[in-house]
């Protein structure tokens, strides 16, 4: 278990140093670094410094391990609009992001779970088709029609909820439903149909068979394995909620790092966005990082493993 | 992203064509309206020049924000017009076509590029299989919009761009296809046969295993297709995508969202218009898998 | 003369990990060990053993499809091209396979008849307008009618599949045919019609075979010369009649008394147990762990084919001995 765990760990070092790289080699061919960032018309002493302090003077590789060094260290370099350190401006923004997101996670895990073993265990009823024509609309629907929609439903005719900004919590409501509702969605069709597949392993089958109650052998055999396919997902979900809140933060002008992503790719301000893309694929990594020891824990294969065989 | 491909591991021949041809015959009525649908979107793209009434840059500052038809508009402006007086219904056929091409060219830029990798790490497994598994597992565990949105912050914008990008979005998901499918054709099989009978590499993979497991990419298309539908539609909203005076569906979303009190008709056609082609494609889609291809479900 | 096909030593190492995760030990899995034969043109070597004694790896080396791990094979005194190279393409004119599985070794989705002309396709042999005629004559030749040609191989049965491959591999005159378990996944009806076919064929194109399989009959019906492999190795080599009828090795007298006959009363040797794994195998004569004869010298010493009385080679310390005590 302890080996298995550091090899994943190894793994998710080797991607996040993948994901500096490709920053760094597509920054580079990008044209050159000291032009993009002071722009076209900085004066030729500020351009040279600019390239000293950079090392851009330098081989590649020195340049490249210089690049690793300082990026370890959260040296993004000094955003381009107002000149302050671009990992600050990222760190303070994720307060936000999370304030959404994650009441939106539980949104999708607390419906679609449910919703998905519901239709699964009730199928080809008119709970379960309900669920599974939703889903797909959820599936389809882009978030920024969903929220639109519900600043057309909420705010624009019935005058409920407030469009944007974030002077109050019910500011928060319309952008958690609409990253909620989607997820949830995916959520419950992914939940069914792991759900079934379980339910028609023969395990299942023989643990019925030898009189136990319906519901043991759903609550003992079924949904714990279940839950190893699920986890997969709800990794996924965890570590793409940054992705999902890019449109939706700047649909409702909520300012978190989606939204900051947004503006710092419009204004190209470079050092903003390596800083928000290494920042993005670290919390990516993480989320993978900890779904592979979940699955230590959920799958007995891996636990008897760690307990030396029982 | 990841969503659908989660037991796509086991690779298993596909079917020959005609023995798939057999099991599309009987069509549900929702799928027909779904190719129904498809159906008028190509043909909207393909004639746009001809259907639409009025250049997509026309004013008419007489009937600046005109409702639609429904909203007691008047049959000059079907579906309204926005601030500046511009035809919604010419606009919209504008931007389907734009919408569709650019879908269109990504699936394709997907497929091939992911084909061919594929094909690439089954032919020469070692190292290049490695290296080509490496940049599968990335692009797999980055969310793609986050990868579109830092190289279209460090190239900049232009549709040529723009185009190629959302080329990038799930060819891993090809590559895994293609990859495991060859392997399998390579070990025993019919494209070892081949390779004994003096075949060379443009035939085997060209005459022989392409054929054999088109209809599995066929099926994995109608999932890119509404993907880069939907990206190219969000990045356009958030005004990174297409760039005006060119319009796209999320572009004219995006738009009128400035005109979602007074004039909400401008933002809601090209919404209806996103949500059901996406809808009939994934639908479309769902009844081939089911019908053509089981291993994907 | 020199030989068609000639195998001088052929060695094939695969590398495999045992057990899992990081620190996984590496292992030397040796599918073949210092093989060597010769194929003289029309004649069939037959090459028998059980699952996993490397006979099909053989086959393949046979071919050149893979390359030996060091060893050397001759097609015509020449060396061996490089598998993909083309002269080695050039080479599969004159060398074809038929295969155990004719379903999977067929494309599904094309007519046979486009498959069995598909050779004269690579290697531009006659016109366009001749190559249809040729795929008919071969069908003909091989017992399938000239209506299949439109046929997809899921619409044939077995048998008639095989005849497929068959035609396909004819189509460009090879002069030697390498059959892996060509006829194990048929039904026994049909076994004897393929064998028949294939004999049928050497008498009139003079088609050098190398037929693997582990059914001993068939091989006894069909081989000029047998030679018999045990992991990896060959134990015993020799002209057919005098293997199967007084085998000496004590391995390949288990294969042989194992063939059910009728008022059998000849001396049984059962084997215990599955051979060995071919990544861990035993020290000196690898057959002593099963070998009702073995000896301390079985056990350390590694022994090699040695030339007997009748011509034929045997790999066993003991093959005097225990020879003797069988004729006693």
């Amino acid at each position: 278990m302890l080996l298995f765990a550091a090899s994943r760990l190894f793994r998710a070092l080797l991607t996040i140093l993948f994901v500096m790289t490709f920053a760094f080699f597509v920054l580079r061919a990008s044209g050159d670094p000291a032009l993009l960032i002071l722009s076209v018309d900085a004066p030729p002493e500020a351009l040279a410094a600019f390239r000293k302090a950079w090392g851009l003077d330098q081989p590649i590789w020195q340049q490249y391990l210089a690049y690793i060094g300082h990026a370890l260290t959260g040296d993004f370099g000094k955003s381009m609009r107002d000149g302050r350190p671009a990992i600050d401006l990222v760190m303070e923004r994720v307060p936000a992001t999370l304030a959404i997101t994650l009441p939106a996670l539980a949104l999708k895990l607390g419906i679609g779970i449910p919703a998905g073993i519901y239709a699964a265990l009730h199928r080809n009823t008119f709970a379960d088709r309900m669920t599974m024509a939703l889903s797909v609309a959820g599936f389809t629907m882009p978030s920024f029609v969903l929220a639109l929609l519900l600043v057309l439903i909420f705010s624009v005719t019935l005058g409920w909820l407030p469009a944007s900004g974030n002077d109050s919590p019910v500011n928060a409501i319309l952008p958690i439903i609409t990253l909620g509702t989607a997820g949830a969605a995916i959520m419950a069709r992914f939940t069914r149909s792991a759900m079934q597949e379980v339910l028609g392993q023969p395990f299942v089958r023989a643990a019925s068979a030898k009189g136990l109650s319906w519901r043991r052998v759903i609550s003992h055999h079924a949904l714990p394995n279940a839950a190893i396919p699920t986890v997969t997902i709800i990794g996924f979900m965890v570590g793409s909620l940054v992705a999902g809140a890019v449109v939706v933060e700047s649909v409702f002008a909520w300012p978190g790092i989606g939204r900051l992503l947004v503006s710092a790719v419009a204004n190209r301000d470079l050092a903003v966005v390596q800083a928000l893309l290494m920042v993005i694929a670290f919390w990516m990594v993480m989320a993978n990082l900890a779904v592979d020891l979940a699955y230590g824990w959920l799958d007995p294969r891996v636990r008897s493993a760690r307990a030396g065989g029982h | 992203m990841a969503l659908n491909d989660t037991t796509l591991s086991a690779p298993t021949p596909a079917l020959g064509l005609r023995k798939a041809w057999r099991r599309l015959r009987s069509v549900p009525p929702l799928v027909t309206l779904c190719i129904a649908w498809l159906v008028l979107m190509i043909v909207t793209a393909l004639a746009a020049n001809l259907l639409a009434p009025y250049s997509i840059t026309a004013f008419d500052l007489k009937a600046r924000l005109a409702p639609t038809l429904l909203l007691g508009g008047k049959l000059a402006h079907p579906l309204g017009t926005d601030e500046l007086g511009r035809d919604v219904l010419s606009r919209l056929i504008v931007s389907i076509r734009m919408s569709l091409l650019i879908a269109f060219f990504g699936t394709l830029i997907s497929t091939a590029l992911g084909t061919t990798l594929g094909f690439l790490a089954a032919h020469f497994r070692g190292k290049v299989e490695q290296l080509v598994l490496i940049a599968i597992d990335f692009q797999a565990s980055m969310p793609f919009m986050i990868i579109a949105l830092s190289v279209l912050a460090f190239f900049g914008n232009s549709l040529l761009l723009f185009v190629a990008l959302m080329g990038f979005n799930s060819w891993e998901r090809y590559a895994r296809i293609t990859r495991g499918l060859t392997l399998a054709a390579n070990e025993q099989g019919y494209a070892s046969a081949v390779r004994q009978l003096g075949a060379g590499p443009a035939r085997i993979y060209g005459l022989h295993i392409l054929p054999n497991i088109a209809s599995t990419l066929i099926v994995s298309m109608t999932l890119t297709f509404p993907e880069i539908i939907l990206l190219e539609s969000g990045l356009s909203f958030l005004g990174l995508g297409v760039q005006p005076p060119l319009t796209s569906l999320g572009n004219m979303v995006g738009y009128g969202r400035e005109y979602i009190t007074r004039a909400p008709w401008i933002m809601l056609a090209p919404a209806a218009v996103i949500v059901m082609t996406t809808f009939s494609i994934s639908l479309l889609g769902d009844w081939l898998r089911d019908r053509l291809d089981p291993t994907l479900r | 003369m020199s030989p068609l096909l000639e195998a001088v030593d052929l060695h094939r190492h695969y590398s495999v990990r045992t057990g899992g995760g990081l620190f996984a030990g590496k292992a030397v899995l040796r599918a073949v060990d210092g093989v060597s034969f010769r194929i003289r043109a029309g004649q069939t070597l037959g090459l028998v053993g059980e699952s996993g004694c490397g006979k099909s790896t053989t086959g393949k080396l046979a071919l050149g499809l893979i390359p030996p791990s060091s060893g050397e094979m001759r097609y015509d005194g020449e060396r061996m091209p490089a598998a993909g190279s083309p002269a080695w393409r050039a080479l599969r004119r004159r060398l074809q396979m038929v295969y155990q599985d004719p379903l999977g070794a067929l494309d599904r989705r094309l007519p046979i008849g486009t498959q069995i002309a598909e050779p004269l396709v690579i290697h531009g042999i006659g016109a366009v307008s001749e190559r249809r005629d040729r795929a008919l004559s071969i069908m003909e030749s091989v017992g399938l009618q000239r209506h299949q040609f439109g046929r997809y191989p899921h619409e044939l049965s077995g048998g008639q599949r095989q005849r497929v491959v068959l035609a396909r591999a004819l189509i460009t005159e090879p002069r030697l045919l390498v059959c892996d378990e060509p006829i194990s996944a048929l039904d026994v009806s049909i076994q004897a019609q393929v064998v028949n076919l294939l004999l049928d064929l050497q008498e009139r194109l003079g088609i050098a075979y190398l037929f693997i399989s582990h059914d001993l009959r068939i091989v006894r019906q069909v081989s000029h010369d047998v030679a018999v492999m045990y992991l990896g190795r060959i134990v015993e080599r020799g002209d057919a009649e005098n293997v199967f009828a007084r085998p000496a090795h004590p391995y390949t007298r288990a294969l042989v008394s194992a063939i059910p006959t009728v008022g059998d009363k000849r001396e049984r040797i059962l084997l215990g147990g599955d051979p060995p794994s071919p990544a861990n195998v035993p020290p000196g004569c690898s057959f002593h762990t099963r070998c009702p004869f073995a000896t301390a010298q079985c056990r350390s010493e590694i022994p090699t084919l040695q030339p007997q009385d009748d011509g034929r080679e045997v790999a066993c310390h003991r093959v005097r001995e225990t020879a003797l005590r069988l004729v006693a």
